[in-house]
């Protein structure tokens, strides 16, 4: 009889225990990250009398939390990938708007700049549209300024998201080491520690959000976390620390480090994946070079227009000022330097510049050039003295001091530019849009020799502006000043100071040509017609590239790559919907499941308690039959 | 498969939302009419749009300046008009002066219009153009071209052309400098002038001349010399002898590849010069015209001389005439090669346009019916997923 009680008992137990096993189900029903648990039931082994073996009930041998392991491992990857494009995605969007945007972009800075080079041309005299030129050379910089501003304030705001990063992955490493302590101590109990589990696993899959992980479990239970090329992270309860440090060369610029043992160590170059590897490949693959290749074009724009403003002569007959000033490319030294040399970088040669970051090393004996983007090593000619500096990519690169082995120095070639371009000229009249030289014949020449307008072919010559006069001394035979008797060939250009013109026709003896300073010229438009020439002339990648074309590469480079994030985000989007679905087809709750399991328990529990019933129907027979 | 209540409902949820996205991606396509909304929705037609608006601007702008430079034109033909009529009066009234009904009044008279007509010529010379620089003085368009002092004409402007951009790679003159219209004009048949000498006695006059042979003509000045009134000589400018020949009225004397004809009669010692044409600026020829006919003519000799000054001026005003249409007609076809651009600049802007219309504009039949198809499937995703997410085991424990 109290067998039957026992045995009763066991499953009135049993089935409370499934009761609350379900009712715990239903109440995380809407809990991220929570597994369903499942109690299971054996049979409780009874003990063995005479002939016969009767059964002891029921027990609950385990509440097993419904988790696949597997499927834990691919939501992780499938996180981390897809907050790396969604890192990537959210920056993407906002630099591809700000460059092709037509109140932002260049296009219509560039063009209206050289509409009212144009404009100005059809009236060179007129003092308002000439300050209209003037007015657009301002908002063309602006423009460039203010790109290169909110550029700017990306990689600040993308170095205050890192630094956030790494906290937030700190704390979660912490996290998982108390977790860890936590789940040790129950460690030798047959109850597997369901809920921890759960937190445990939630708190790395939020970790590989940010980060790229890879987890390895303990005997005792503790689980290891490791990141980058090896790290590791969390080892059972103890943690290491992830912290930001400014780059080597760039304080402004942060780098994710790993303050291990040996000292700090950059990750940068190992995290890939989650937030982290999203902002980190956001920088390397479109920041950096969205600013060089502004920087560049803003190099190229500034120098192309100068040399050829340089070319002409404005109203007061001088010839053209610098119209744009850029900053010289940049030279940052490695904080890590131990020696005491320095390096100082110029312009060597627009179309050859490239924009990118270079790092120049000193290996003891001699200097390095290596392209900081692609690792490639660039061959230098010079010797880096400032009479022959060293020449490389466009640049000049002049070296001083005396540098230990081992020191680095970066030359950024570009990115100075766009922020630092400025419009020089403010008179109207310091717009040089006449050529700085004119042709004229002698009124009194004879023969029927006609010459073309003087056209400059070295501004620079320190005889420009000197007047100069051909006269012939033979039909075939012509005097300079007076002096010499060069050949005559109809129609072969004559360059002299600078100044190129060509004579055709037949000339008498002593007719005379002249080449003087182009003084007074204000309806000259000749070089005004050179400069809006500009808008379409190959200036940049040995001259193949116009300034407009460039700034549409980098345009069309930038929406290509940005559209190719947005279709790897959609991607990871829909992998990772797939995988979550599939783990909570797995381990989610539903709701009409756990209505029925109540249902069944509560009916088991009736029948059970009818067991009692039943014991005590038997009891009560015994004592009835027994008590007279 | 087994769903869990949670998974449904982020399912459902997910699936409303992407609807949603959908549905604002077609109403922003639809309310700007554009199809692309920022470059990464198709980076090669944003790439490419950004060039053909860049090329529809660069033709606006080549109108505006074919616009400018057709103005400047016209106003340049109607004062070379102007100019033209100017040079025909002198013509007429060279011609009138030159006959010999004139008595010295009426010839002075005649003088007087004709100096009138000089000052008229100097000022439309010195006209400027609607912005106030310079019609006619090259590139230095602040400085008044011609200028003179008594009969001697300057020109104070250069000797430039200004051109204008009224196409891709084409370019147009928007004027001519004064140089070439009033002053580079050659004078007499344009490789020689003739000449009688000033102190001439006889009454012979000397014709306009011809080049006969280029390769003989050395461009030297020669003198013919009358020994007396039957014979003569040419001499060079070295006083070498060229030719000698006995002379009647009406003779063509030919040597060094030219020949001038001479009439009437001149005495021993007259001079008759041929020189290689100069220029001779339009002004100094009015001038010099003027000057002939205010010239008392009293007897053959002087008459004569005044022929021959006459002759002469008439010549050079004949050459002025064919520069002002030579450079009329440049004008000309200026005008309508301005012109003939401006079309293909508008043909060329049309199909850019069209190009461009069909990359970047919304085909709106079809954004339209994606977007109320859209309408009806978020419809439907709400109504299933109110329907799905009432159904519960629960309501009915």
């Amino acid at each position: 009889m109290p067998d039957l009680l026992n045995t009763s008992l066991t499953g009135m137990l049993a089935f409370q225990r499934a009761l609350q096993v379900t009712s715990h189900n239903i109440a995380n029903a809407n809990t991220p990250g929570y597994s369903r648990q499942v109690a299971e039931f054996s049979t409780r082994i009874g003990s063995g009398g005479g002939n016969t073996y009767v059964g002891g009930g029921t027990q609950i041998s385990q509440i097993r939390r419904m988790y696949d392991s597997l499927l834990g491992g691919q939501l992780q990857t499938a996180t981390t990938s897809q907050a790396r494009f969604s890192a990537l995605n959210d920056l993407a969007g906002r630099i591809d708007s700000l460059l092709a945007d037509a109140d932002t972009g260049l296009n219509d800075g560039l063009q209206a700049l050289f509409n009212a080079v144009q404009d100005v041309s059809n009236d060179p005299a007129s003092i308002p549209t000439r300050q209209a030129l003037l007015g657009e050379a301002d908002s063309l910089v602006n423009r460039f300024r203010t790109i290169d501003n909110r550029l700017d304030e990306l990689a600040s705001e993308l170095n205050s998201r890192l630094s956030l990063a790494v906290t937030d992955i700190n704390r979660l490493a912490s996290a998982i080491a108390d977790v860890n302590d936590q789940i040790v101590l129950t460690n030798g109990s047959s109850q597997p520690p369901n809920d921890l589990l759960d937190k445990r696993d939630g708190l790395v899959r939020e970790l590989a959000g940010f980060i790229s992980v890879s987890t390895v479990i303990q005997e005792d239970g503790a689980m290891n976390v490791f990141i980058g090329s090896g790290q590791a992270l969390v080892m059972s309860g103890m943690t290491q620390q992830l912290d930001v440090r400014g780059d080597e060369f760039d304080p402004t610029r942060v780098s994710v480090v790993f303050e291990g043992t040996g000292g700090a160590t950059s990750l940068d170059g190992f995290l890939s994946g989650g937030a982290v590897g999203g902002l980190l490949e956001f920088r390397s693959r479109m920041l950096d070079p969205a600013r060089q290749s502004l920087g560049q074009t803003a190099v190229a724009f500034a120098e192309a227009f100068n040399a050829q403003h340089a070319a002409g002569m404005d109203l007061r007959g001088n010839v053209g000022a610098a119209m744009f000033g850029v900053a010289p490319p940049a030279v940052l030294e490695s904080s890590d330097n131990t020696g005491s040399g320095s390096a100082i970088a110029g312009l060597a040669d627009v179309a050859a510049l490239t924009g990118a970051d270079y790092v120049l090393e000193f290996d003891g004996a001699s200097y390095s050039l290596t392209r900081a983007d692609t690792n490639e090593v660039i061959a230098m000619t010079g010797s880096g003295t400032p009479a022959d500096p060293f020449v490389a990519d466009g640049l000049t690169i002049e070296v001083a001091g005396s540098p230990a082995a081992g020191d680095r120095f970066l030359v950024r070639s570009g990115q100075a530019g766009a922020g630092s371009i400025e419009a020089l000229i403010s008179d109207p009249q310091g717009l040089a849009l006449a050529a700085p030289t004119r042709s004229e014949l002698s009124i009194d020449n004879i023969g029927n020799a006609t010459v073309s307008p003087a056209s400059v072919v070295d501004a620079t010559d320190p005889g420009l502006l000197t007047t100069s006069v051909i006269e012939f001394t033979s039909p075939t035979t012509y005097s300079i000043n007076g002096t010499g008797s060069f050949a005559y060939n109809d129609g072969d250009p004559i360059v002299i100071n600078g100044s190129s013109i060509t004579i055709s026709g037949v000339p008498a003896i002593g007719d005379q040509f002249t080449i003087e300073a182009n003084f007074g010229a204000s309806a000259d438009n000749s070089n005004g017609l050179l400069l809006s020439g500009l808008q379409s002339k190959g200036v940049l990648d040995g001259g193949t590239i116009s300034i407009n074309e460039n700034y549409s590469r980098l345009v069309s480079s930038v929406g290509g790559t940005t559209s190719q994030i947005q279709a790897g985000l959609d991607a990871q989007d829909v992998i990772l919907a797939n995988v979550e679905d599939a783990m909570r087809a797995k381990s989610g709750v539903n709701l009409d499941e756990e209505a029925a399991r109540l249902l069944r328990y509560q009916q088991a529990y009736q029948a059970v308690a009818q067991v009692v019933a039943v014991t005590r129907t038997l009891f009560d027979t015994l004592i009835n039959a027994t008590g007279r | 498969m087994r769903i869990s209540t949670l998974g449904a409902f982020t399912n459902g949820l997910a699936a409303i939302q992407r609807i949603q996205a959908a549905l604002d991606h077609a109403q922003r396509q639809i309310s700007t009419g554009r199809r692309i909304l920022t470059p990464a929705d198709d980076p090669i037609a944003s790439a490419r749009s950004v060039e053909l608006r860049e090329s529809l601007s660069r033709l606006e702008q080549f109108n505006r300046n074919a616009t400018i430079a057709t103005n400047r034109l016209a106003q340049e033909e109607a004062t070379l008009a102007s100019v033209n009529d100017v040079l025909q009066r002198v013509r007429e009234l060279t011609l009138q002066a030159n006959n010999a009904t004139q008595s010295n009044e009426t010839r002075r008279l005649i003088a007087v219009e004709v100096r009138e007509q000089l000052d008229f010529l100097v000022q439309l010379a010195n006209q400027k153009d609607g912005t106030g620089s310079y019609l006619f003085a090259g590139n230095l368009g602040d400085v008044e071209p011609v200028s003179s002092m008594g009969s001697v004409f300057t020109y104070n402007g250069d000797q430039g052309q200004r051109l204008i951009q009224i196409g891709e790679g084409r370019q147009v003159a928007d004027g001519d400098p004064g140089s070439a219209v009033f002053f580079l004009i050659r004078k007499g048949n344009g490789v020689f002038s003739t000449a009688a000498g000033a102190g001439n006695s006889g009454t012979g006059m000397l014709g306009t001349g011809s080049l006969v042979d280029p390769t003989q003509y050395d461009q030297d000045l020669y003198t013919i010399r009358f020994l007396d009134p039957m014979n003569y000589e040419v001499v060079d400018s070295g006083g070498g002898t060229v030719l000698s020949g006995g002379y009647q009225s009406g003779d063509t004397i030919a040597f060094r590849g030219i020949e001038v004809t001479l009439t009437g009669q001149p005495a021993a010692g007259d001079e008759f010069i041929a020189s290689p044409s100069r220029f001779q600026d339009v002004f100094s020829t009015i001038d010099a015209i003027a000057t002939a006919m205010e010239r008392s003519v009293n007897d053959d000799v002087s008459r004569a001389a005044m022929g021959n000054e006459l002759n002469g001026g008439l010549i050079d005003i004949d050459q002025a005439i064919g520069n002002i249409l030579d450079i009329r007609t440049q004008v000309g076809s200026r005008l309508a090669a301005a012109e003939s651009q401006v079309d293909a600049n508008g043909a060329y802007a049309l199909i850019t346009q069209e190009t461009l219309a069909e990359i970047e504009d919304l085909d709106y039949a079809e954004a339209i019916s994606r977007l109320t198809l859209q309408v009806s499937t978020l419809e439907a995703a709400q109504q299933s997923f109110v329907r799905t997410q009432s159904l519960s085991l629960f309501n009915y424990l």
